[in-house]
Formats: C-alpha cells, sequence, structure tokens
C-alpha cells in the first residue's frame, strides 16, 4: 500500500488566524483574537475558521451556508481583501500574509457592522429594489405560461455574465465611492440594473435608466476598477458600468451629466470605448481616428493623474472634427489652470 | 405581531413560488415569508444540472406522457402516479412562466428554451442556464419577490408550531439578528425549508442549513412524515467537503482507481465501466472502500477520480469549473494528481405527507419543495425532477393556503409559549459540569449514517445505527451553547439545527431497518431484491414518546403497472 502511504505525507502547519470580534451587547469596541491551528495543505479558510467555532472557540460568529462558492453567504477580509472564505485556500494566503504565519479575516465594509464577521446585507436589497433590479416583463401577467419569448443567442448573451452575481459584497465591500456615500448605488447593483436594462424581456428600461443616473447613481462611479478586480465570479462589472452610461447619453443626452465628478468619467468612458464616441457624436470624418488617437490619451492621462477638467463640452462638437479638437484644446489649458490651483493648495 | 394569512417558512425555489402565487391568487392577503438565510443564498442555489420539462424544442416527439413514465419508473414504481401527472403536465408551463418573468434560460438557434440529455430520461428535456440554473432560478423568483413587495423577514430561524389541537395557530421563530423569539400567528403556514441530506454532514453535498428544519417542526408538532428512508448517494463527492464532482468528469473518460492501482469498475461493469448508472457506481466505491481497497486519510476513506492522462489541455477546456472547484476546495489539481472522492449523500426523497394541494393532516399546514413528500419521487429522484417538483408544488399550496385561508378563523399565540421557548433555549448556554461539543456530536452522527445507514444496508448494520443515535440524543442533553448572548447566535442555531438532525435520523434509520426490500435508492444487503409483495407502500412516520412510529400508506397507481426497473 506505498501509495496509500504518499497520501499520508501532505503538507501540514500551524497557522494564525488573527480574527476581528466585536459583539456590540458586551464590548465597547472591536479588537482581534488570534486562534493558532494545525492545518493541512488543501484546507479552505472557511473550513479552517469552522474548525475553530467547532473546537476553540464557539461564540466565532460568521456566515457560512453552501461552503461551495455560490450562495455568497461567506464574503469577507482575508489580508484585507474581500473575498469568499469557502473557495479560498489558507496555503494561498500564507503567502499573502504580512505577518509570517498570520492570516487576518475581518467583516466586509461598507456594510452596517452585526457581529464579529457579520454585516447588515438590508441596505443591498433595499438598493435593489430602489433601482428596480427585476426583469418588468412585456407580458402581462395573466398570460404567463402560456408561451415563451424568442430570444437569440446575441440577446442572451448581453445578460449572461451577469447573471453569475452571487451577491456576495465583497464588491460592495471593496467600492471607493461607496466608503464615502453610503447612499451610492453600489456596483452589484449597477450590475444587476444593466442585466435588467439589457433584457429584451424587460420594459421598464427607461424608468430603471432614469433612476440610475439620479444622485449616487451610475455617474458618481470614480471608475477605480476595485469592485472587478475583487469581484469573485469574475463578472466585468465596469462593461456593466460603462454599458449604463453609454446609454445613458445614448437616451437622455448629458443632462444628466453636470459637474466634473461626471466629466471625468464621460471622458475615461470614451478612452475605454471608442465606439461611445461613434455612437454618440455622429461624426463620420477621416478626422476621428486620429483625434481618438492624439487627444484621448492625454484625456486617459488627465484622469489617472486625478485632474478634474470641467464638464464635458465634447457633444456640442458633434458639428465636426474640428470642434472637437478646439474643445479638447479648451479643455485642457482649463485642466492645466485647475492643476495650477491644486497644486497651490 | 399582527397575524397574517399565510406565513410561509422557507425562501427556496419552493418558497418563493409560493409567496408570488399566494399573492397573484388574492393580493389582499397578508403574507410574509420567513427564512434563517436571505432567500437568495437557499440551496436551491446549488443545483445547476436544470429542470425537466416536455417542452419539446430540442426532441420533437417528446411528450408529457414520457416524462411521465421516465418518473414513476425512475421512482422505481413508489411515486404517486396522480401527483406525477400533475408534476409532469405542469412543467412546460412553469418553465415558460419563469422565461416571462426573466429566468436566462439558455437558447437554441431557433431562439426557443434550450434542453439537454439527462439521467434516466428518454428525451433531452432538461431545461437549463448553462451550470447555474438553480441559482438563476433563485434570482429571478427573488427578484420577482421584490418587485411585487413579498414582506419578507430574513434572518429568522423557525422554531415550533404553535398548535391548538388539531389545527395550527401559527409559527414561534427567532429573529436571528436581535435574539428575540417573536409570534407569527397565522392562518395558515407553509412549509418549504428544504432537504434533509445534510445529517450525513461531511459525507454530503447540501449546505451547512439543510438540516430537515421544517420537517423536524412538523414531526414534533404531531404532523407524519413519509418515506424517509431513501436518501439519494451520488458516487463522486470530494473527499474532505462532500462537494458534487459533476458526472461530466467521468464523461471525459476520466478513470476510477483503488489504493491497489486498479480501475475497479471493470469488477462491477466491465462494460460500460465508469460510466455505469448513478446507483449501481456509488455502490462499487462503497463496496471497495469497505473491502479495504481504499485510501485513508484524516478526512476520512477514499479512491481516486483519475483525470491525468486526459491531459493538460482537455481538462482545462473541457472540466474548468471540475478544475478549479478540486483546487478550491480539496487543493488538488486534477492536472497533476488524482481527485480523492466517495459517494456524497445528495437529496432526501422523503418529507413532509402532503396530498396534492401540499396539504398536511393539521388544518392550516402545507408544506411542499424538498421538505414535503407529496410523492412524486419515490425510491429515487431523477435529475432535473427536483427543481422542477420545487416550483410546481410550491406554486400549488401558494395557491391552496390562498384559496383555504379564508375559511379558517384568525388566530393568537400563547404568550406563554414564547416564555416557554426561551427557557428551553437559555438552558443549553447553563454551565454544565460535564458537557458535550456540538461539532463532535454532529461529526458522529454524519460517519454512523455513513457506515451504517447509508448506500448499503443490513439489519445488524442499521441497529446499529440506531442505537449510535439513542446515544447521541442522550449526549446531546449535556451540549452546551458558549456563546450566551442575543446577538446572532450562530452557536445556538447550529445546536437547534443539531437537534432537528438527530430527530430525523431516527426516522431514516428506523425506517431503513423495517423496508426489507432493495428499491430504488435503498440497498438492504440482506434483501437484495424489490418486493412489491411486501413493500409496494409508503412508510409513514409519527412521534411517540420522543421515537418514530411506523405506519403505512398505499401507493396512489394509475395508467402504469409495476415492471422490473432496468435501463
Ligand atoms: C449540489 C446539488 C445539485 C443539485 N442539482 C439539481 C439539478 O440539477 N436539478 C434538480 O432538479 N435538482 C437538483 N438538486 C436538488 C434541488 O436543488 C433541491 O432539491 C431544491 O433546490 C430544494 O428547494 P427547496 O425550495 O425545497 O429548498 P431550499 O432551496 O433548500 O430552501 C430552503 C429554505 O428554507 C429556509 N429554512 C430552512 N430551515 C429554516 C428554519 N428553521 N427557519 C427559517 N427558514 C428555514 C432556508 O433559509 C431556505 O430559504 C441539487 C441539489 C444539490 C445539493
Ligand atoms: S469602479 Fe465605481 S462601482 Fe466599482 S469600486 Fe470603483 S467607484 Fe465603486
Ligand atoms: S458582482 Fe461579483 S463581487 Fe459583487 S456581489 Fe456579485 S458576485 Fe459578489
Ligand atoms: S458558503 Fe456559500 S459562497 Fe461560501
Amino acid at each position: 500500500m506505498s501509495d496509500s502511504t504518499i497520501q499520508h505525507h501532505e503538507e501540514s502547519r500551524d497557522v494564525t488566524f488573527r480574527v476581528h470580534r466585536f459583539n456590540p451587547q458586551v464590548d465597547s469596541k472591536p479588537y482581534f483574537d488570534d486562534y493558532t491551528i494545525r492545518l493541512e495543505k488543501g484546507i479552505t479558510v472557511l473550513r479552517a475558521i469552522n474548525y475553530i467555532k467547532e473546537h476553540v472557540d464557539s461564540s466565532l460568529t460568521f456566515r457560512a451556508f453552501c461552503q461551495a462558492g455560490i450562495c455568497g453567504s461567506c464574503a469577507m477580509r482575508i489580508n484585507g481583501m474581500s473575498k469568499l472564505a469557502c473557495t479560498t485556500q489558507v496555503w494561498d494566503e500564507l503567502d499573502k500574509a504580512r505577518e509570517p504565519g498570520v492570516i487576518k479575516v475581518e467583516p466586509l465594509r461598507n456594510l452596517p457592522h452585526i457581529k464579529d464577521l457579520v454585516v447588515e446585507m438590508d441596505p443591498l436589497v433595499g438598493k435593489m429594489q430602489k433601482y428596480s433590479n427585476w426583469v418588468d416583463s412585456k407580458m402581462p401577467e395573466e398570460q404567463w405560461g402560456k408561451k415563451e419569448f424568442l430570444v437569440s443567442e446575441e440577446e442572451f448573451l448581453a445578460y449572461d455574465k451577469a447573471t453569475d452575481c452571487i451577491l456576495c459584497a465583497s464588491c460592495v465591500s471593496e467600492c471607493t465611492i461607496l466608503r464615502a456615500h453610503k447612499e451610492y448605488v453600489s456596483p452589484a447593483v449597477l450590475l444587476k440594473s444593466y442585466r435588467m436594462n439589457v433584457d429584451s424581456r424587460d420594459s421598464i428600461h427607461d424608468q430603471r435608466l432614469a433612476g440610475l443616473v439620479q444622485d449616487h447613481g451610475v455617474w458618481d462611479c470614480t471608475h477605480c476598477y476595485r469592485c472587478q478586480e475583487t469581484c469573485v465570479k469574475n463578472i466585468p462589472i465596469m462593461d456593466a458600468i460603462h454599458g449604463i452610461r453609454e446609454d445613458a447619453i445614448e437616451r437622455r443626452g448629458t443632462k444628466d451629466t453636470s459637474g466634473a465628478r461626471h466629466a471625468e468619467a464621460f471622458m475615461e468612458d470614451i478612452e475605454k470605448k471608442g465606439k461611445l464616441v461613434e455612437a454618440t457624436l455622429p461624426i463620420r470624418t477621416n478626422g476621428l481616428a486620429w483625434t481618438l488617437k492624439n487627444l484621448l490619451p492625454m484625456a486617459f492621462k488627465m484622469v489617472m493623474k486625478r485632474r478634474t477638467p470641467p464638464p464635458p463640452p465634447l457633444v456640442k462638437a458633434s458639428k465636426g472634427i474640428d470642434a472637437l479638437r478646439k474643445e479638447f484644446k479648451e479643455m485642457t489649458s482649463h485642466v492645466g489652470k485647475d492643476h495650477e490651483k491644486k497644486s497651490g493648495e | 405581531m399582527k397575524p397574517f394569512d399565510i406565513v410561509i417558512v422557507g425562501g427556496g425555489g419552493a418558497g418563493l413560488y409560493a409567496a408570488m402565487e399566494a399573492m397573484k391568487t388574492n393580493p389582499g392577503l397578508n403574507i410574509a415569508v420567513l427564512s434563517k438565510i436571505y432567500p437568495n443564498r437557499s440551496h436551491t442555489s446549488a443545483a445547476q444540472g436544470g429542470a425537466n420539462a416536455a417542452l419539446a424544442n430540442k426532441a420533437k416527439d417528446d411528450t408529457v406522457e414520457m416524462h411521465i413514465f421516465d418518473t414513476i419508473k425512475g421512482s422505481d414504481y413508489l411515486a404517486d402516479q396522480d401527483a406525477v401527472e400533475v408534476l409532469c403536465s405542469e412543467a412546460p408551463k412553469i418553465i415558460r412562466e419563469l422565461d416571462n418573468m426573466g429566468t436566462p434560460w439558455s437558447r437554441m438557434d431557433d431562439k426557443t428554451i434550450a434542453q439537454r440529455p439527462f439521467g434516466g430520461a428518454g428525451r433531452p428535456r432538461c431545461c437549463y442556464c448553462a451550470d447555474k440554473t438553480g441559482h438563476t432560478i433563485l434570482q429571478t423568483l427573488y427578484e420577482q419577490c421584490l418587485r411585487k413587495g413579498v414582506i419578507f423577514f430574513n434572518e429568522y430561524f423557525a422554531l415550533d408550531l404553535s398548535v391548538d389541537g388539531s389545527r395550527s395557530r401559527g409559527l414561534v421563530a427567532m429573529n436571528i439578528k436581535t435574539g428575540k423569539i417573536e409570534a407569527f400567528p397565522a392562518k395558515t403556514v407553509i412549509f418549504a425549508t428544504g432537504g434533509y441530506a445534510k445529517m450525513y454532514w461531511n459525507r454530503s453535498s447540501n449546505a451547512a442549513g439543510n438540516t430537515g428544519d421544517g420537517q423536524a417542526i412538523t414531526y414534533r408538532a404531531g404532523i407524519p412524515l413519509k418515506d424517509m428512508e431513501f436518501v439519494q448517494f451520488h458516487p463522486t463527492g470530494l473527499r474532505k467537503s462532500g462537494l458534487l464532482v459533476t458526472e461530466g468528469a467521468r464523461g471525459e473518460g476520466g478513470y476510477l482507481t483503488n489504493a491497489l492501482g486498479e480501475r475497479f469498475m471493470k469488477r462491477y461493469a466491465p462494460e460500460k465501466m465508469e460510466l455505469g448508472p448513478r446507483d449501481l457506481v456509488s455502490r462499487s466505491l462503497e463496496t471497495e472502500i469497505l473491502e479495504g481497497r481504499g485510501f485513508d486519510s484524516p478526512a476520512g476513506k477514499y479512491l481516486h477520480l483519475d483525470l491525468r492522462h486526459l491531459g493538460a489541455d482537455i481538462i482545462k477546456s473541457r472540466l474548468p469549473q471540475i478544475r478549479e472547484m478540486c483546487m478550491y476546495f480539496e487543493g488538488v489539481d486534477p492536472i497533476d494528481d488524482p481527485v480523492p472522492v466517495r459517494p456524497t449523500a445528495h437529496y432526501s426523497m422523503g418529507g413532509i405527507d402532503t396530498d396534492n394541494l401540499g396539504r398536511t393532516v393539521m388544518q392550516g399546514v402545507y408544506a411542499a419543495g424538498e421538505c414535503g413528500c407529496v410523492s412524486v419521487h419515490g425510491a429515487n429522484r431523477l435529475g432535473g425532477n427536483s427543481l422542477l417538483d420545487i416550483l410546481v408544488f410550491g406554486r400549488i399550496a401558494g395557491r391552496a393556503a390562498a384559496e383555504e385561508c379564508g375559511k379558517f378563523n384568525p388566530t393568537s399565540i400563547p404568550e406563554g409559549e414564547l416564555a416557554e421557548k426561551e427557557l428551553e433555549l437559555r438552558s443549553f448556554m447553563q454551565p454544565k459540569g460535564h458537557y458535550e461539543r456540538y461539532g463532535a456530536l454532529r461529526e458522529e452522527l454524519g460517519h454512523t449514517l455513513g457506515m451504517n445507514v447509508g448506500i448499503f444496508r443490513e439489519a445488524s448494520k442499521i441497529k446499529q445505527g440506531i442505537t449510535d443515535i439513542e446515544r447521541l440524543k442522550e449526549r446531546f442533553q449535556h451540549v452546551r451553547v458558549f456563546d450566551t448572548g442575543d446577538i446572532y447566535n450562530t452557536n445556538l442555531l447550529q445546536v437547534l439545527e443539531l437537534k432537528n438532525m438527530l430527530d430525523l435520523a431516527e426516522t431514516v434509520a428506523a425506517g431503513a431497518l423495517v423496508r426489507e426490500e432493495s428499491r430504488g435508492s435503498h440497498t438492504r444487503t440482506d434483501f437484495p431484491t424489490r418486493d412489491d409483495e411486501k413493500w409496494h407502500k409508503h412508510t409513514v412516520y409519527t412521534m411517540e414518546g420522543g421515537h418514530p412510529k411506523i405506519g403505512y400508506k398505499p401507493v396512489t397507481m394509475g395508467r402504469y403497472e409495476l415492471q422490473e426497473r432496468t435501463y
């Protein structure tokens, strides 16, 4: 049975879990508890903290259910990053640990704290409701069940990836805007809104869109990409955010896009998605390629350096390439001035 | 709390469909859905394969008739044929209804809902959304309930039915976030709390909370359970977690090997080898382990699913999800190493005994979904029929409750019941001289069930299992809850779930012992054949003096005569 003995020699070692503790009923402020346990290679963080709960400290509190990365219950911050405990290997986290052999475990951010690693999910559900995160069917309810909608592959693919979202709130926890503004729509809710708005069976597209462009809506996003980098299902959340913005400008023009914050995002949209320019600005001249090549990278650099350009005058440029060029020149000079002002502070 | 017309316990597919249908039937009703986890986290989300319906989109000659026959045959003739007829004839309608409300079904070239072949089905009739079918159905239903303004009590744990003679007064539940015990007086209560296969613990593909709470609550309240001995095992669960490695891995050509390096399926299915039927493969793996040809590890005995010979390219391109799972949950990359597997408890055919409208024997109490037993799955459920079951019978129960609650008088729950419950729960927290940890009991329960009331059963082993369960029940009296706080006390909840599992485990074992035959998922080595003369009947359990008393119920027959089940 040499084969089976080989199996015994799995690597094992002591690992310390430094866990955020706080029970509002008894604690005046949060603290960390260290639990050191001996683990076998191949174990997930969830199984490790489950072990701690069963054998060391039964009061340690966290959510977990499916243990298979599908229910979204067990999201928490592990070594500072929001992710699912049940799909995270302890050995991988050991490589990332700041202090050798110590894995830090904390609750998600940007949602009210309840106890230890548990946060309140109701605000997220509230936002799903606020932004009508459901298909409001084109078919009257009395007729449901009689015949299926015909949906093409292309129509299906438009929302397919977005329906992977398990509402784990990892992206919510990492969102930069949410840290400052709790009312902000949230990346997962933007994703879901997008998913509904591109569904050919839905009937309230315009109404949903009108909600999304209000304060705390889609224009507040800073395009920091944190949500997308975090997503536990590798969903391209930014495509959804770009998609909503593109749609908003196409259908509603720029009336929603006042304010410098919006401009910044708008410009980045153009950089990321050349087609937005095509779609929104009826420029069909050879000069467009030149414009994109020469001006947009500059605009992008401005964004990256966090300079704040004035509200976007771009759409006025629809008359022609020269106007666009002029607007951009004007804009860059503004930015220069803005920048001087800022650095003087 | 103001009295409700309908309280639905459970926010999985069954509970949410019931809520929607009840609101549709009578929008004026006061309806609440209570769930111990956020509804979108329910175990319905774990179903990957799909839901069956004879839409005839893929195979134009498919019919509801054929679906009915496949289901009855699959059940090893223990399903009630009138119920199966309801299930299968409602199926196309319910799948279309889900489409009409936004479920992202995968599509075929002609833009209709796609269908794939599934085990035990004569035609490709399993409707799916990639490998996330249950997840997307659950999301859609949750979204629609939010649209309709269904009132949710999220993270509320159902504790007890309040019973007044032969009728229910409503539900007693704990608000998990505050620890407060609250009364939900209601004319009707629908249980939709899912399955009980988690009692096999580390040998189960189920979520941690599939502990059969609804079955245990109703059972203690005097409502009969049915066919509890029928638990379905899946051949390839991961060793450490019991999580599923889907059949695709063997479909692509994976080998099953033992500690001697043999492809042992040559002994059991020399022609089909690894691709034999699910129950046969499960039994083969189990035999290898029992006869000492498995590998040993701290996490239990296991065998190998070897994919290495397929090569990195095939594994990466055709089995990416399986590879990911093996790496996440077992820390093994199948490109480099064989995957440790063993059979895993997967689905509970038994449940709360109901009629075809989801009604139990107690006035005002209904059940639907995996926690109910109508019965449409009999001794063995077909893949893709369970999602269908929860949708069809969830809807039927919702409608029935909405139509009937008008006939019942409003109720209230005596204050004393809450205080009593509070005291009972507090008693778990008392310091005890000698105490037990729930974690150990839970693991031992899973272990004895797996060993003695698992895939292979025989009188002496089952008796051992029953003795073990009785001992565990005694030891349970000494379980101590160390978290003495009110807020989000998962320590207490897991202890209550363990209590539910212990009560139900007793029924599973008792049923397994009396049923002296082999039928569907129930395999008795001492009674290896199906015995229709003695055992073509349902087992029914009522609680007496804390233990199950077994009775029987006839199977409703119909068009299809008893036949031998061969594939
Ligand atoms: C890995 C896996 C794959 C599967 N694949 C398929 C498939 O491809 N096709 C198929 O047809 N079937 C499949 N099944 C089976 C199917 O998924 C389940 O039978 C079905 O989803 C059960 O649905 P339900 O609504 O009855 O219960 P669940 O979805 O389990 O929901 C139960 C609900 O009850 C609530 N609840 C439980 N106890 C309490 C309590 N004490 N208090 C308050 N609330 C409570 C929970 O919070 C939850 O909301 C699969 C099962 C598994 C495990
Ligand atoms: S890109 Fe937008 S939504 Fe995503 S994390 Fe940054 S601010 Fe939040
Ligand atoms: S978008 Fe991704 S990270 Fe955010 S909730 Fe959904 S699955 Fe989680
Ligand atoms: S426990 Fe369900 S996602 Fe981790």
